[in-house]
C-alpha cells in the first residue's frame, strides 16, 4: 500500500508527457467551459428570435443564424450543456450499472454470477438503439433525464462483462483472502479491495460509456426522439436537417453541432487511450 | 480472408436485385402486354429498355409519404396517389381559384324539384377494361353509401334514394335538401365500375387494396415498388374526344417521400418536376436562380390550402371567457409566425379564417369592426377589463377569483414549423401577460387528449379548402358535443344559434352567393364576437415546379393556366388533373 | 461444446422472448389511441361515421379484448409467422413490408460490417508501431469513429451527391427505372447503394483500425513476443503471431458492436432514403402503426441473434482454445 502515491507520481509524470492525453483532455475541457461558461454570456435564451435569419457568421453572431433568425451560437453553447449532461448522467448510470452486475457477478461467482451473465448476454443482444427508440417513440414527454436514463439502462452489459472477468482475476488475490479472512463483509471487499486495485480501468470504462452515450442520444435527437424541451447538439442538428440548411447554405448551422459531437467523442476516445498508456507502462510510446 | 471479400460482391448484388425484384414483383398493367411471368418484375414499356425516358415521365412527390399500399378510392386518406383522378373519376371537376363546377363523368346536373336532384351522365365514357360507362355504375357507389363503414355513409341520412331514369340519367331523391353538402358530394365522390365491384363484402369494400384498379381515367397502374408509384398513360381517355383535353406524360412517377429535405434535394438535382412538399426556405431558392417556381413569384408563393386555427377549450377555466379567448387572440404575434417561422411562405388569416378563395364570403362590415389583429396594448386592456390581473407581480394575470392561470398549448412532436409557431404563441402571450407554454406531446397522445376534451389550447388544420364555407363552419359549431368530439369541435363550444344558422346555411344553393352571405355573416359575427377559436394562418398548397423537362405549369404570371398545381389526394379533382392536360414538354416536340 | 452451444441457445432463447413481451408491452401500456389517430387522418366529417369505423377497426386489430388474450393471441399469431396488418400501409400485412424492405437493409449492412471490419482490422495491425501511420492516420480513425453517422451521410450527400452531383440522394435505384437484369439497372442499383455504404463504411472502419491498432500493441509487449524477439523470429512472423492472437477480442467485438452498427444503418437509411428496414421504423414511428413497429424489432432483434450465433461459431473456429471445450466466449 505504500507503493501507491509513487506510482500516482510516476503516473501524473507520464500523464502530462502523454500527447494523446493532454489533446484529448485540453479538447474535453475546452467544449466542457464553454457549455459552462458560454451561456452566462447570453442575456436571451437559445430558442430565441434574436438576429435577422439566416445571417452568415459574424463578430455579432460567432455562428451566424438560423432560418428563424436564432444564434448558432449560443445554441451550440447550450446545446453543448445538454450533450454533456446526457453523457455523463448516462455514462455513469451505465458505469454503476456495469459495475455492479460486474463486481457481483465477477466476485460472488456460481448462481449469481450465471443469473446476472445471462441477464447481461440478454440486454447485451438486445439492439439498444432500436429499443430506446421504441420507448421513446411511446414517451409522451421526453426530457434528457429521461434519455440518460433509458441510455444508461442499455450500454452497461460490455462494462459489466468487462468488469465481471477483472474482478475474476482479482478476487483469488492474497489480499482479497486476507479481507475475507479477517470476516470483512462483501461489499466492503468489493468497494475496499476490488475496486481501487482496478480504477484505472473503471476510469476507462467510463470514458467509453460517456463517448458512446453522446452518440446515441445524438441518434435519438436527430430521428426526432430527442428531448421535446432545450436544445441539444443532436436537436441542432435535427432542425438543422429538416430546415434544409445546407441545400440553402446555412453550412454554419449544419457542421458546429456536427463537428461538436465529433470532437468530443473523439477526444475523449484519444484521452482514453493516453490513459491507458499512462495506466500501463508497457504501451507508453518508445 | 482478401478472398472471402471478393466473393461478397456478387452476393451484394444479387441481394439487392431480389429486393427489386420483389418490389416491382407481382405486378402487371392493366392496359400493356400482359405481366411479366413469375417474379420477373413489371412488365416493360412497349420498346422500352426497362427505363422511363426521361421526356416523357413526370416526376412528383409530396403526396404518399409510404410504399403504396392500396388503390382503394373509398380509401381517401391513404389510397395511392392518383387513385382518385387519374383512375377513378368524379361526376364533376370543381376550380376553387374560380369557384366553377365542371361536368365530368356528368354532362350536367340540376335540381328539378325541391328535394330531387337529376344528373346527366356522358355517353360515350367506358372503363379501361371496355365496359360502358352507365347510370348503374354512379347509383352503385352512391348506394356503397349505406355501408356504415363507408366514409360518405352520413349521406345516406338526408338522401332517400338514387334511381335510375335511364342508362344516363340518375334521378336521387332526399329527404333534406343540403345543397351545399351534395355539391361537395357531385365533385368528391369517385365513381367505381359495379361490374366489379358487385359482389364485395363491406369488408372487401373498405379494407380491399384493390389492386389493377379499374377507372374511367388517363391512366392505368404501371407499376409500384417500395419509395415509388408508377402510372401509365391509357389510350382511348373519354375526354380527349369528348373534351379535346389530353394529358402529357406518358408516365407519372410519384416518388414516396421520406423527408423534406430529401424531396428539396432531389428537387435540386432537377429529378422531381412537381414537389408538392413543404419546404422551408423554397423562397431563397425561387428568387436565386435555381430554375425552381412557385405559383406566386412573390410572398406568399403558394396558393392557400387550409387554415390553421387554435382551440380554446371552452369546457375548461379560464377558456370559457369569451373576453378572455378574444385577449388571447390580441395576443397573438402572427406575423411573427409568417415571418420568422415560415419567411413568407404563409399569409397571416383574415379574422374570420376564411381561405382567400372564399372572400367573397367575407362580411368585411362585421370583420372590420369585430376583427381581432396583433395588439398586445389592447389584450392587457381587455384582461383588466374583464377582472384578469397580476396580483403577484410575476408579469402573468391571475383569474378574476385570483387563481393562477397557466395553460398548455399542445402541437404534436416532430412537426417543426408548428413546434415554432407555438413558441411564438406562447411568448407573445406571456409578454401580454398570459401564462401559456408550449408542449408537445406525441401524435397519439394528442390525439386522445383534443378528442375527450382534455387539452387547454391546440392548433388544427384539418378542414381543406373546398367548395363551400359550409365545412368550415360545419367544424367550428356542430352540436350536440359528444364524449369524443373526433373531427369538429374540439373546443366543444356549445352555441345554438351558430349551429342552426350553420345547418341553414347548408340549404342555401350554392349559386345563391347573397344568400349564403347573409347568413356567413352572422356567423361570423357570432364567431369574432365569442371567439371560440382563433384563425392564425393560411397553410399554403405546397407546390415546386421545375422547368427542365415539362412547362406551362400553373402560376400567377399571364396565360398561364390557373389550376392548383398539385396531385395531394382529394386535390386532383380540384384541378390537379386539369393541370396534368395543359403540361408542355419543355424542349419542342 | 455441446454444453457451450446449448448455453449459447438458451441466452439466445430467453432474450428472444424478452424481447417480444418488451415488444407487445410497450405499446399497450402507452398512451394514445392508434385507431382514432388512423381516423384522425382519415378526415372523415361527421362524428356518427367515425364512431362506426371506431368501432370496427378496433375490433379488427383486437383491441377490444383483455389484455392477457391480447397477449396470448400475439404470440399464437407470431409462431404462425403473422405479424399483423400494418395500420400505415392498410391493408398490407406486416410481414410483407418487412420482406421487401430487408433485402435493402442486408444489402448495406452486410458488406459494410464485413468490410470495414477485414480492412480496419488489417489497416489498424498495419499502422501499429509503426510511428509515421501512428500519428497521421490513426487521428483520422478518431474522428471517423467519433463521428454521428447521420452528419456525415448528410455531409456526403450534399457534397457528392447536390454539389458535385455524382451521385444521387435518394432511392434504391433510378427513379427512372424499372427492375431488370440488366446493366444500365445494376449500375443504378450500385450508384444509389455507394454513399449509404460509405457512410455505414467509414464510421465503423475508424473504429475497428483503432481497437485493433491497441490491441497489437498490447500484444507485442506480450512476454511471448520478446521470448520470440530473443529467439530471433523475423518481424513478419511475430506481427502474424500479435495479429492472430489480437483478432479473438475483435471477433468479440464485433458481436458487442452488432447492436450500434444496426442502429447506425437505420438511421443512415433515413438519411438517404433509402427503403430498407430504419426507413421503416421511422415511418411506424411517425405513423403510430405499432404492428409495424413490433414486427421490424422483432425482425431485427431475429438478425441480431441470428448473426450473434454466427460470430459464436466463428469464435470456435478461429479460437483452439475453446475447439477443445471450454466454457465461455467472454
Amino acid at each position: 500500500m505504500t507503493a501507491v502515491p509513487t506510482v500516482r507520481r510516476e503516473a501524473l509524470h507520464f500523464a502530462l508527457r502523454n500527447r494523446k492525453l493532454v489533446v484529448g483532455t485540453v479538447i474535453v475541457a475546452v467544449f466542457l467551459v464553454a457549455g459552462l461558461a458560454g451561456p452566462l454570456l447570453f442575456d436571451h435564451g437559445p430558442n430565441d428570435y434574436v438576429g435577422p435569419p439566416m445571417a452568415s457568421p459574424s463578430g455579432e453572431f460567432w455562428f451566424g443564424t438560423t432560418t428563424f433568425g436564432q444564434d448558432v451560437f449560443a445554441q451550440f453553447v447550450y446545446g453543448l450543456r445538454s450533450t454533456f449532461l446526457v453523457g455523463v448522467l448516462g455514462g455513469v448510470l451505465a458505469a454503476v450499472v456495469g459495475m455492479v452486475v460486474g463486481f457481483v457477478a465477477g466476485y460472488r461467482g456460481g448462481w449469481v454470477d450465471e443469473l446476472l451473465t445471462m441477464l447481461t448476454n440478454i440486454v447485451l443482444v438486445l439492439p439498444a438503439l432500436v429499443v430506446l427508440l421504441i420507448i421513446n417513440a411511446y414517451l409522451g414527454v421526453r426530457s434528457i433525464g429521461v434519455q440518460a436514463l433509458f441510455i444508461g439502462l442499455t450500454s452497461w452489459p460490455w462494462a459489466a462483462r468487462a468488469i465481471r472477468a477483472q474482478t475474476f482475476s482479482l478476487r483469488s488475490r492474497e489480499f482479497v483472502d486476507l479481507a475475507r479472512l479477517s470476516g470483512v463483509r462483501t461489499p466492503k471487499i468489493i468497494l475496499r479491495e476490488i475496486a481501487p486495485n482496478m480504477s484505472s480501468y473503471l476510469f476507462l470504462t467510463f470514458i467509453l460509456l460517456f463517448g458512446s452515450a453522446i452518440l446515441i442520444a445524438a441518434s435519438l435527437d436527430f430521428i426526432g426522439l430527442g428531448p421535446t424541451e432545450g436544445v441539444s447538439l443532436g436537436l441542432m442538428l435535427n432542425n438543422a436537417a429538416r430546415w434544409s440548411a445546407l441545400q440553402l447554405g446555412l453550412w454554419w448551422w449544419f457542421i458546429p453541432p456536427g463537428a461538436g459531437i465529433t470532437a468530443i467523442v473523439g477526444a475523449l476516445y484519444v484521452m482514453n487511450v493516453g490513459l491507458d498508456e499512462v495506466f500501463n507502462p508497457k504501451l507508453r510510446e518508445m | 480472408m482478401r478472398n472471402r471479400t471478393r466473393f461478397l460482391i456478387p452476393v451484394l448484388a444479387a441481394g439487392l436485385l431480389s429486393a427489386a425484384c420483389s418490389g416491382g414483383g407481382g405486378s402487371s398493367t392493366p392496359t400493356g402486354p400482359a405481366g411479366g411471368g413469375a417474379g420477373g418484375g413489371a412488365a416493360a414499356p412497349a420498346g422500352g429498355s426497362g427505363a422511363f425516358p426521361r421526356n416523357e415521365t413526370l416526376y412528383t412527390s409530396g403526396t404518399q409519404w409510404g410504399p403504396p399500399a392500396n388503390w382503394n378510392p373509398l380509401r381517401e386518406w391513404d389510397f395511392a396517389t392518383g387513385t382518385k383522378g387519374l383512375v377513378y373519376e368524379t361526376l364533376f371537376m370543381y376550380d376553387p381559384n374560380t369557384d366553377k363546377f365542371t361536368p365530368w363523368l356528368a354532362e350536367s346536373g340540376d335540381w328539378t324539384g325541391e328535394l330531387e336532384y337529376t344528373l346527366k351522365l356522358r355517353k360515350g365514357i367506358t372503363w379501361a377494361d371496355g365496359k360502358p360507362f352507365t347510370a348503374d355504375d354512379v347509383i352503385f357507389t352512391f348506394e356503397l353509401g349505406k355501408m356504415e363503414t363507408v366514409p360518405y355513409h352520413p349521406l345516406w341520412d338526408w338522401m332517400k334514394s338514387a334511381e335510375k331514369v335511364d342508362d344516363y340519367t340518375v334521378k336521387f331523391t332526399f329527404t333534406t335538401a343540403n345543397y351545399q353538402e351534395w355539391a361537395n358530394h357531385l365533385y368528391s365522390r369517385a365513381i367505381v365500375p359495379k361490374h366489379l365491384w358487385e359482389g364485395r363484402s363491406e369488408d372487401e369494400v373498405m379494407n380491399g387494396v384493390n389492386e389493377k384498379p379499374v377507372g374511367t381515367g388517363p391512366y392505368a397502374y404501371q407499376s409500384h415498388d417500395q419509395d415509388r408509384m408508377v402510372w401509365v398513360k391509357r389510350d382511348g381517355w373519354w375526354a380527349t374526344k369528348a373534351l379535346n383535353k389530353d394529358v402529357k406524360p406518358k408516365y407519372i412517377v410519384d416518388i414516396v417521400n421520406s423527408s423534406n429535405e430529401v424531396a428539396m434535394g432531389l428537387l435540386l438535382q432537377k429529378g422531381l418536376d412537381l414537389s408538392n412538399n413543404f419546404l422551408p426556405g423554397i423562397a431563397n431558392l425561387v428568387k436565386g436562380n435555381f430554375g425552381i417556381e412557385t405559383y406566386y413569384d412573390q410572398p406568399p408563393y403558394m396558393l392557400s390550402a387550409n387554415t390553421t386555427w387554435m382551440w380554446f377549450n371552452t369546457a375548461k377555466k379560464p377558456m370559457d371567457d369569451k373576453e378572455f379567448r378574444k385577449a388571447v387572440a390580441y395576443a397573438i404575434d402572427t406575423k411573427k409566425i409568417v415571418e420568422g417561422v415560415y419567411g413568407n411562405l404563409v399569409k397571416a388569416s383574415d379574422p374570420s379564417g376564411l381561405l382567400p378563395q372564399w372572400d367573397k364570403y367575407v362580411d368585411k362590415n362585421v370583420t372590420s369592426t369585430l376583427g381581432f389583429s396583433y395588439n398586445p396594448d389592447k389584450a392587457k386592456q381587455l384582461l383588466a377589463d374583464a377582472g384578469y390581473k397580476d396580483r403577484n407581480g410575476d408579469g402573468l394575470v391571475e383569474s378574476p377569483s385570483g387563481g393562477k392561470i397557466s395553460l398548455k398549448l399542445i402541437v404534436p412532436a416532430g412537426w417543426t414549423d408548428w413546434m415554432e409557431a407555438a413558441r411564438v404563441i406562447s411568448s407573445s402571450a406571456k409578454a401580454a401577460g398570459i401564462d401559456i407554454e408550449a408542449d408537445f406531446p406525441d401524435y397519439n397522445a394528442l390525439v386522445d387528449v383534443r378528442n375527450q376534451g382534455k387539452f387547454d389550447l391546440v392548433l388544427n388544420n384539418d378542414k381543406q379548402l373546398a367548395n363551400t364555407p359550409w365545412l368550415y363552419y360545419d367544424y367550428l359549431f356542430r352540436l350536440p358535443v359528444q364524449k369524443l368530439q373526433s373531427t369538429t369541435n374540439y373546443g366543444r363550444y356549445e352555441n345554438k344559434r351558430a349551429w342552426e344558422l350553420t345547418q341553414q346555411l347548408d340549404q342555401v344553393k350554392p349559386e345563391d352567393v347573397e344568400g349564403m352571405k347573409k347568413v356567413t355573416s352572422e356567423l361570423q359575427k357570432i364567431q369574432l364576437e365569442d371567439m371560440p377559436v382563433v384563425p392564425l394562418w393560411y397553410n399554403g398548397l405546397w407546390s415546386q415546379t421545375t422547368n427542365s423537362v415539362w412547362k406551362n405549369w400553373p402560376s400567377s404570371a399571364p396565360n398561364t393556366p390557373k389550376y392548383p398545381p398539385t396531385v395531394w389526394r382529394n386535390w386532383l379533382e380540384m384541378g390537379g388533373t386539369l393541370m396534368l392536360t395543359e403540361l408542355q414538354p419543355a424542349s419542342g416536340g | 461444446m455441446r454444453r457451450y452451444f446449448g448455453r449459447k441457445l438458451l441466452i439466445y432463447g430467453l432474450t428472444f422472448f424478452v424481447a417480444v413481451t418488451i415488444n407487445w408491452m410497450i405499446p399497450r401500456f402507452m398512451p394514445g389511441d392508434p385507431v382514432q389517430s388512423m381516423l384522425s387522418r382519415a378526415n372523415v366529417a361527421q362524428p356518427a361515421a367515425v364512431e362506426a369505423m371506431r368501432a370496427h377497426y378496433t375490433a379488427m386489430f383486437g383491441f377490444d379484448l383483455p389484455l392477457w388474450q391480447q397477449y396470448l393471441n400475439f404470440w399464437g399469431s407470431l409462431l404462425k409467422g403473422d405479424l399483423g396488418i400494418s395500420i400505415w400501409l392498410f391493408p398490407t400485412p406486416v410481414s410483407d413490408v418487412i420482406i421487401r424492405a430487408v433485402p435493402y437493409t442486408l444489402g448495406l449492412l452486410i458488406p459494410s460490417i464485413l468490410l470495414s471490419w477485414f480492412a480496419g482490422n488489417r489497416f489498424g495491425a498495419f499502422a501499429a508501431r509503426r510511428k509515421w501511420l501512428d500519428n497521421s492516420v490513426l487521428p483520422v480513425g478518431y474522428v471517423l469513429t467519433a463521428t454521428p453517422y447521420m452528419w456525415l451521410a448528410i455531409l456526403l450527400a450534399w457534397a457528392l451527391g447536390i454539389l458535385a452531383g455524382v451521385f444521387p440522394v435518394a432511392g434504391a435505384y433510378g427513379f427512372d427505372m424499372q427492375p431488370s437484369l440488366s446493366w444500365d439497372f445494376l449500375g443504378s442499383l450500385a450508384q444509389h447503394w455507394f454513399l449509404p455504404f460509405a457512410s455505414l463504411f467509414l464510421v465503423a472502419f475508424g473504429g475497428w483500425a483503432i481497437g485493433m491498432r491497441n490491441m497489437i500493441i498490447y500484444e507485442l509487449e506480450a512476454d511471448y513476443v520478446n521470448y520470440l524477439r530473443a529467439l530471433g523470429a523475423p518481424m513478419r512472423l511475430v506481427r502474424r503471431y500479435a495479429f492472430r492472437n489480437a483478432i479473438l477480442p475483435q471477433v468479440t467485438g464485433l458481436a458487442l458492436q452488432l447492436g450500434v452498427l444496426v442502429a447506425g444503418a437505420l438511421v443512415t437509411e433515413i438519411v438517404f432514403s433509402y427503403p430498407g428496414l430504419g426507413h421503416l421504423i421511422l415511418q411506424a414511428i411517425q405513423n403510430q402503426d405499432f404492428f409495424l413497429l413490433q414486427g421490424t424489432f422483432l425482425f431485427i432483434v431475429i438478425g441480431v441473434l441470428i448473426a450473434n450465433f454466427i460470430i459464436d461459431i466463428a469464435y470456435v473456429l478461429v479460437d483452439p482454445r475453446t475447439r477443445t471445450g471450454m466454457g465461455g466466449a467472454a
